[in-house]
């Protein structure tokens, strides 16, 4: 006998982080510049087209969820003013925005814990530039250290993404 | 280099992972062209979470254990299984991936539950016609719950293998068979020998191999003793598939063919079952022969046999099919015939078997209820169809009574109708 997937809550599944990506997105909305309701209508309609998606999309369209939440959120990004707050919406946003790809409802319960170790790289890393950024002088400065850290995780990932076999651990020949 | 490093299966980025790195350099472009820091800061966890779960997720291959079985009668297939990870993991993030064979349709969604570190699964199918189907093996991956990287989970697992044919044909071991040898028969055979039925113990002799001595009894004895068997054989059946095309098309062709090998891997188990000898013989352009034999080896050699029977591309002349069996099998072999009739030019293989001394009985799996259920035109015209339909092969079996029993195959669950007619007195004298 199979036992129900551990947690799955039908409908409920997901809500959680569907619940926060909202949040995330509204608040980076709202600390945004601009036309504040119209920013805010379109992140907003924009994280929802995305749950909807996920949530009942078939399973040619659900691929395509997170598009249009990234899409939402870079709007908010690009329009945002200078400041720490803005910046620091924008880095939470990014991550509440990844612990919502790792809550799947339609993938096996618990997988934001599942996730906790890649989640805690990109938030040890946001935590680290904001910081730089608080305790460096305001101004074009906070952008030059950004992006310098920016540079370097690019070239990083481009580093990485081509040569997967980095990642491999060789076996021990003797245990 | 190490094996992880050269032959084995890399982490694979799924789509998800570049979506979130393109993103991720195009804000931070649009950070540094507009000198705004919030587009950086967005940036910077997209641009970091594939390499992150690539680190956070197994560091070489894992490998699991799997364990498949296919379950339930008749027309439905349970089929069930668990996969177990070698290594330290959690199921959690593997993904299973179950090929369905063709010719099984989806009955229920499938089911999944994870405990630790095994994944258990159910796939519930439903089989058109009776078949016999391999289930390729299991494969599983691993992919982390960001859905950015992939990795192959190593699995030593082997095809599962589904048959089904009619229950009747379980009774069909009964049927009494031609002898074609000197000493088997109905009665147990005298001759001993080192297979078959336990017979009795006998004092060892130099040349008896170890498995023959009976070691608990010669340690009782104190002197070596040697089992004895009598081969017990009831008698000889041929199954012999007919695997030329027609004009029926290649589609029609290969669902008449896989139910024929359906009944023949029933049969052929049954008369195994019985300690009958079973040959088995698929003439597709040539003949390609399991000969007779018993035991439970060869009832692997048959039901191969039957797997690897596929449909020929040329239609030979059924004369060839004749005269190619006679090279492997005696004359008088009881022969059933596994034939569609489709045609007079490949229903003519009875004459030539009987020409060359086989007694044949000839099972036809009818076309027409697997026409029927194709419906393309109105009621009245299907009606009329039909009926031409069925005149046409009750002539085309009328031809072939004249030379042997033939039984019209058309409930395809269902071989009550051909296993009685076989019980028959009438049938034995047919040949």
């Amino acid at each position: 006998m199979i036992p129900p997937a551990p947690g799955r809550g039908g409908r409920l599944a997901g809500a959680m982080s569907d619940a926060l990506l909202l949040v995330a997105a509204g608040l980076f909305a709202g600390v945004a510049g601009g036309d504040r309701a119209l920013l805010l209508a379109g992140t907003l309609v924009a994280a929802g087209l995305g749950i909807l998606l996920r949530r009942f999309g078939g399973a040619r369209t659900r691929p395509f969820a997170p598009v249009p939440v990234l899409g939402g959120l870079g709007l908010a990004a690009v329009v945002s003013p200078l400041g720490l707050v803005p910046a620091l919406a924008a880095g939470a946003a990014g991550l509440v925005f990844l612990l919502w790809l790792a809550d799947d409802p339609h993938r096996p319960a618990r997988g934001v814990r599942r996730a906790g170790a890649g989640l805690l790289l990109p938030a040890l890393a946001v935590a680290m530039s904001w910081v730089s950024a608080l305790l460096l002088p305001p101004g074009s400065a906070t952008v030059g250290v950004a992006a310098g850290l920016l540079a370097f995780a690019i070239g990083a990932v481009a580093f990485l993404v081509a040569r997967p076999r980095l990642f491999d651990r060789e076996e021990a020949l003797t245990s | 280099m190490s094996e992880a490093a050269s032959g084995a299966s890399p982490l694979e980025w799924q789509p998800r992972a570049f979506l979130l790195a393109a993103s991720g350099a195009a804000l931070l472009l649009l950070g540094v062209a507009a000198r705004n820091p919030a587009p950086l800061f967005l940036a910077l966890p997209l641009l970091l979470a594939a390499p992150a779960a690539a680190f956070a997720g197994p560091r070489s291959p894992p490998s699991a254990r799997v364990d498949t079985r296919a379950e339930g009668h008749g027309a439905d297939v349970l089929f069930r299984g668990s996969v177990t990870l070698r290594s330290d993991g959690r199921a959690g993030d593997l993904v299973i991936e179950c090929d369905r064979p063709p010719g099984l349709a989806e009955s229920r969604p499938p089911r999944e539950g994870r405990s630790g570190a095994t994944v258990t699964f159910e796939r519930t199918w439903k089989i058109r016609e009776p078949a016999i189907v391999v289930v390729p093996p299991v494969r599983a991956r691993w992919r982390d719950p960001m859905g950015l990287v992939e990795r192959a989970v190593e699995v030593e697992a082997s095809p599962t293998i589904v048959e089904r044919y009619p229950p009747e044909v379980a009774r069909i071991g009964s049927v009494p068979l031609r002898r074609t040898m000197l000493l088997p028969g109905e009665s147990r055979s005298p001759r001993l020998g080192s297979a078959g039925e336990f017979h009795g113990i006998r004092s060892a002799v130099p040349s008896d191999p170890p498995r023959r001595i009976n070691w608990r009894a010669s340690a009782r004895a104190g002197d070596y003793l040697a089992n004895e068997y009598e081969p017990d054989r009831t008698g000889d059946v041929l199954l012999y598939l007919d695997a030329r095309p027609s004009s029926l098309g290649p589609a029609l062709d290969e669902r008449l063919l896989g139910i024929s090998r359906a009944a023949a891997a029933g049969i052929a188990s049954s008369f195994l079952r019985e300690k009958a000898r079973v040959g088995l013989a698929v003439f597709g352009e040539f003949l390609d022969v399991v000969p007779l034999g018993m035991g439970r080896a060869h009832a692997q050699r048959v039901r191969e046999g039957l797997l690897g029977a596929r449909l020929a591309d040329v239609r030979a002349p059924s004369e060839r099919g004749a005269i190619a069996a006679a090279r492997y099998f005696r004359p008088g072999v009881t022969t059933l015939l596994l034939s569609p009739l489709a045609e007079a030019s490949t229903a003519d293989l009875v004459p030539f078997l009987r020409r060359r001394g086989y007694p044949v009985v000839v099972l036809s799996p009818s076309p027409i209820p697997i026409v029927a259920a194709e419906r393309t035109l109105s009621d009245e015209e299907e009606a009329i169809v039909a009926r031409l339909a069925r005149l046409l092969r009750r002539q085309r079996l009328a031809e072939s009574w004249r030379y042997a029993p033939t039984i019209d195959w058309e409930d395809y669950w269902s071989l009550a109708g051909f296993v009685s007619f076989l019980h028959r007195p009438l049938t034995r004298r047919a040949g």
